[in-house]
């Protein structure tokens, strides 16, 4: 059932700009690049705003074939992965009463009011009240996880699986008994963690507290992309600001690279970065890996 | 570019994390009526009863009774909602943000919505599969472009779509039918379509950050993605 190649016809009108497509009666046929969210917030908005005083033919037409594009796309994306356990506690523990719920008249059922609003409100505004039952929710869990700020930082950690921990071989690294390197590999209270990095490889962390340093070494990571960097961080346990731990380029990827003054770090993440570095990190992290015991 | 040939691998072929469901499929079985089939709709009389085990009608049909439960503040129904819907809404969540705890926190913004407003669904407007996974793809792709540039979602991107399919495949035949279906209908999409549209999907791209990495004109990838989603809505019979 191949339906005809039709990827080449013209390309129907549409023009660079969202605003001139509308301003030349194609606001139907945004409706697919609509339904897939793949217009900003500016665009979306001149969409309805535009729809709002179309004909009623248009906005139905419109609607249908947003409608329809739903469909699809719920139908043909259909990846799906086990959320962490304990998330729907969490959530039932959070649901908010219901009375409170504006009666459906009063708002209008989506896909019948005048524009083709998303069923509800979907960018969180301090007004709503799943975004206040969230915001506290997420508080109470930081607050119990971790120092304010880390949040974004420990990215993944728990399901970046540490996969090993515990003594350390000293094996290769063994080369020069005063270098810094060694001395972290060598120390008695050396433990071993690996985490997973996000693109590919993983990081293998040696942490020793009393020399107050670890030894990060990447195995199999991908060098970072053209005129991209990795930038390694300590991300101190007050909460401060991540502090730059130097930066890995393709080249340096291969070697151990020792990072000190981990005492009062609570964790170490990796990012990527323009060439040169960055002086806050951009999130987020392709790995982080907790430091404290 | 690769093309979609349903007598090749279609895991490998039909992969970049499109179709998870694909990749235990076996050899291709005659699937020229299902396409009719796959989708539940308000015209369609009854569909939960026709349906096979599996199928988004059937399933569909179970989602709308919780639906009006949940509306009801019935907590037994959201759980069961839950149970039902969040590997769908975690592993989109997890394509777009990659990110395991924004995911997390997308899929809890999603769930409360859906406690909040069941009320408001409106099965005349759309099956409740559709309903929560446009609730699901805009709260992810809201959270993703807040949280980073475009450039470091196509690199993540680029990293996760190289991933291999982890997910579990239902056994269910009606599911694997459709699942099927699927895939023989991507096969109709150029590789071109394909591609912008998974972009946009699970990149998180609007369709200006899919011309800028296509290195495309704007107006075409607009044309692609119309184009790609129509003919797949034709192929897959969504009425």
């Amino acid at each position: 059932m191949n339906a005809p190649e039709n990827d080449n016809r013209l390309p129907g009108g549409f023009t660079a700009e969202i605003a001139t497509d509308l301003a030349s009666g194609r606001v139907v046929d945004l409706a697919e690049v609509y339904a897939l969210n793949a217009v900003d917030d500016a665009e979306r908005a001149a969409i309805e705003q535009f729809l709002a005083s179309a004909p009623a033919a248009d906005r139905d037409a419109f609607n249908e074939r947003v409608r329809q594009a739903r469909e699809t796309l719920a139908t043909s994306f259909t990846a799906e992965e086990e959320p962490p356990p304990g998330l729907l506690d969490r959530i039932m523990s959070s649901l908010p009463a219901q009375a409170t719920q504006p009666s459906p008249a009063a708002e209008p059922l989506p896909g019948t009011g005048p524009t083709p609003v998303m069923p509800h409100p979907l960018h969180d505004s301090s007004g709503m009240p799943v975004t206040d039952e969230l915001g506290a929710a997420r508080k109470r869990r930081e607050e119990r996880r971790r120092p304010q700020g880390m949040r974004n930082w420990l990215v993944g950690v728990a399901a970046a699986a540490v996969i090993a921990l515990g003594g350390v071989g000293v094996g290769a690294y063994v080369a020069n008994q005063n270098d810094p390197l060694n001395q972290v590999m060598q120390a008695s209270d050396v433990r071993q963690a690996t985490v997973d990095v996000n693109g590919g490889g993983t990081a293998t962390l040696s942490i020793s507290p009393s020399r107050d340093a670890a030894v990060i070494k990447m195995n199999g990571v991908p060098a970072p992309p053209a005129g991209k960097v990795y930038q390694m961080w300590l991300i101190p346990k007050d909460g401060s600001a991540p502090v730059s731990q130097g930066l890995m380029d393709a080249e340096a990827l291969s070697k151990p690279a020792v990072v000190k003054g981990i005492g009062s770090a609570a964790a170490l993440g990796i990012t990527v970065e323009p060439e040169g570095g960055s002086a806050t990190p951009t999130l987020p992290t392709v790995a982080a890996a907790p430091l404290g015991a | 570019m690769r093309t979609v040939h349903l007598d090749k691998s279609p895991a490998r072929e039909a992969g970049a994390g499109l179709l998870p469901h694909a990749a235990a499929l076996g050899p291709r079985s005659p699937v020229g009526a299902l396409c009719l089939g796959v989708m539940d709709t308000p015209n369609a009389p009854n569909p939960e009863a026709a349906a096979p085990a599996g199928t988004s009608a059937d399933i569909n049909g179970r989602l709308g009774s919780l639906l009006e439960l949940i509306a009801r503040g019935d907590q037994a129904a959201f759980a069961e909602f839950y149970s039902l819907t969040s590997r769908r809404v975690f592993g989109m969540a997890r394509r777009v943000l990659i990110d395991a705890e924004l995911s997390e926190d997308t899929t809890q913004e999603v769930f409360l919505q859906v406690w909040q407003n069941a009320a408001k669904f409106n099965p005349a407007v759309g099956s409740p599969l559709a309903w929560l996974m446009t609730i699901s793809h805009r709260r992810a792709v809201d959270k993703v472009r807040s949280s980073q540039s475009a450039t470091d979602r196509e690199a993540k991107y680029g990293a996760s779509s190289q991933e291999i399919d982890h997910d579990s495949v239902s056994d269910e035949v009606g599911s694997r039918l459709e699942a099927e279906a699927v895939v023989r209908c991507l096969g109709t999409l150029t590789d071109t379509q394909q591609e912008s549209v998974r972009l946009a999907y699970y990149g998180g791209l609007t369709y200006r950050e899919v011309a800028e990495r296509l290195n495309a004109a704007v107006p075409t990838i607009k044309s692609r993605i119309r184009d790609g989603l129509i003919r797949l809505k034709t192929c897959l019979g969504v009425s």
